[in-house]
């Protein structure tokens, strides 16, 4: 079979068309950078989706949770032996992706026989200004999306994950016009779980091309809230502590939400 | 970064592993052999317990207080007058170390990350009996470089319990890793004797016994009890008067560890110590 070039490019689109539907009902997480940090969020009812790295580097991820568990486990082990054998500040998110995690995923994709990383990540790693934040997200096969600026696009104080390609662009596109990186916490808070509501609302329709009208969005995020748990997290920029990761109790955030 | 090839095994399951074993696993940290048949020729060599320092614990009104000198010394030697070997392990977790240093900050800082890497793979704290055993273990390792005379360490731990009956907790070792939890107060180093009498002294005959005495108090005692062992303990420092160099205090709480800052010490030396 794969002797044939055709038939690999033919069983890596079916591969891809697989990992696609699987992923696809996995609920959005939402990254921002704020004036004091980065926060994670994201709405859900059963599994931990946000996790801590290191002591700077935070992660969200859907898909399997088997595979989601190994990907972490290599993560915190690479950058544990690096901040230990070096130092904390030699532990550095773009190597961690870009030299590690990305070249195992891409060939655990490629590689038809063996099973491929039903998982989709995104990472996130505070700096000391807000213009020093690094967003990555990195898909089942190895690719990498940054926050940075490129020819088509300006650099981005936040970075989404979800389930399909258009809900994740409606959100990035939402907060485009909604985030600004020097904002509080509490307007960041408001601004991720609308951006969450998009996403998920986004799920449910197959082919919506323009954002929600906003009462829709405010309609959609009270429902949810009322049955599903906050989950988040924050990065602090300026802590006492070198460990800035530290997980949000869905009681702390529930009054800070504006309806 | 290398590449973790078990990381990356399908088989793979991070839930046994704790940090120095992956460290071992990577070749990063190596476990002296206690060889006896090399050691047969030298056995009558006896060791000798070089932990040359003076570092002290004890629970009072507002937690636990650890303090250590700032000497470090070889043989005769002073080498270094600002050394800190009262060590923040984690959010709540003092390891302060009386032995050789190198091995003594190593092994700080392999503790420390073996609880930062527990958090962090288990989605959990670990526990006070887990982290007290943790440091236990890494004793244990250590006891063949123990037993060639290079690389003795008696530690003292101190740890806020934040279970079901929040206390601040406080353990001193042997050089071999057995563990002993202190009700009111722990001592180890050279200077230790002196130490230990005089908070024995205070806990039973003083104005009040340790664990009821303010900050300011706990401070004092703390200055005296090292200015006393370093009266006849060449390797502690005390005070340095001349130098302006006071000992490292540091108090674990509910709230956390607060690391006295020096103008505050040198205030409390001033009126209730020299």
């Amino acid at each position: 079979m794969i002797e044939e070039p055709y038939r690999w490019v033919e069983a890596i689109a079916n591969r891809r068309e697989y990992v696609e539907g699987q992923l696809a009902p996995g609920s959005p997480i939402a990254a921002l950078g704020y004036r004091d940090g980065i926060l994670f969020l994201t709405l859900g009812q059963t599994r931990q989706k946000l996790f801590e790295i290191y002591d700077r580097i935070g992660m969200g991820a859907i898909g399997h949770p088997g595979d989601i568990e190994r990907l972490r486990m290599a993560a915190i082990e690479l950058a544990s032996t690096e901040g230990f054998t070096r130092s904390a500040a030699d532990v550095s998110l773009r190597r961690l992706v870009h030299y590690s995690l990305s070249p195992a995923m891409k060939s655990a994709f490629e590689q038809i026989y063996g099973p491929p990383y039903l998982a989709r990540m995104l990472f996130a790693e505070v700096g000391a200004r807000p213009e020093d934040d690094l967003f990555l997200r990195v898909e089942y096969d190895g690719e990498i999306a940054s926050n940075g600026a490129t020819y088509a696009r300006a650099r981005q104080d936040f970075a989404v994950l979800s389930g399909t390609r258009q809900s994740r662009e409606l959100m990035e596109a939402f907060l485009k016009t909604e985030h600004t990186p020097d904002t509080s916490f509490e307007a960041a808070a408001n601004s991720a779980l609308d951006a969450w509501s998009i996403g998920h609302m986004l799920l449910q329709t197959d082919d919506a091309k323009e954002l929600p009208e906003r009462a829709a969005i405010a309609e959609h995020r009270r429902e949810q809230l009322a049955v599903a748990a906050i989950e988040a997290a924050v990065l602090e920029r300026d802590g006492r502590s070198a460990i800035r990761y530290r997980p949000l109790a869905d009681k702390e955030l529930r009054s800070l939400i504006t309806q | 970064m290398d590449y973790s090839p078990l990381g990356f095994d399908q088989n793979f399951s991070g839930a046994a592993d704790d940090f120095p074993s992956l460290l071992r696993r990577k070749g990063l940290m190596n476990s002296a052999v206690i060889d006896p048949m090399t050691r047969n020729g030298t056995q009558q060599q006896a060791w000798q317990p070089t932990e040359a320092t003076t570092i002290l614990a004890f629970k009072f009104s507002g937690g636990v207080l650890v303090a250590g000198d700032r000497r470090a010394t070889a043989g005769n030697t002073v080498v270094y007058d600002r050394a800190d070997k009262v060590l923040e392990i984690d959010r709540q977790s003092i390891m302060a170390i009386a032995g050789v240093p190198a091995t003594a900050w190593e092994m700080a800082r392999v503790l420390e990350h073996s609880l930062q890497y527990f958090r962090r793979t288990q989605l959990q704290e670990m526990s006070v009996d887990g982290k007290v055993r943790a440091l236990s273990k890494l004793l244990r390792d250590n006891f063949g470089f123990v037993m060639q005379g290079i690389g003795v360490v008696v530690p003292i731990f101190a740890t806020y319990d934040g279970n079901s009956k929040p206390e601040a907790r406080l353990y001193f070792y042997d050089a071999m890793g057995a563990q002993f939890e202190a009700t009111d107060y722990a001592a180890t180093g050279s200077g230790s004797p002196a130490v230990r009498g005089i908070l024995y002294y205070e806990n039973n005959w003083g104005v009040k016994p340790l664990h009821e005495l303010s900050e300011e108090e706990a401070v004092s005692i703390a200055l005296r009890a090292l200015d006393t062992a370093a009266e006849s303990d060449t390797a502690t420092a005390g005070v340095d008067r001349a130098g302006k160099i006071y000992p490292v205090i540091k108090i674990v709480s509910g709230e956390g560890i607060t690391t006295l800052p020096e103008n505050k010490i040198a205030a409390v030396f001033k009126e209730m110590v020299a």
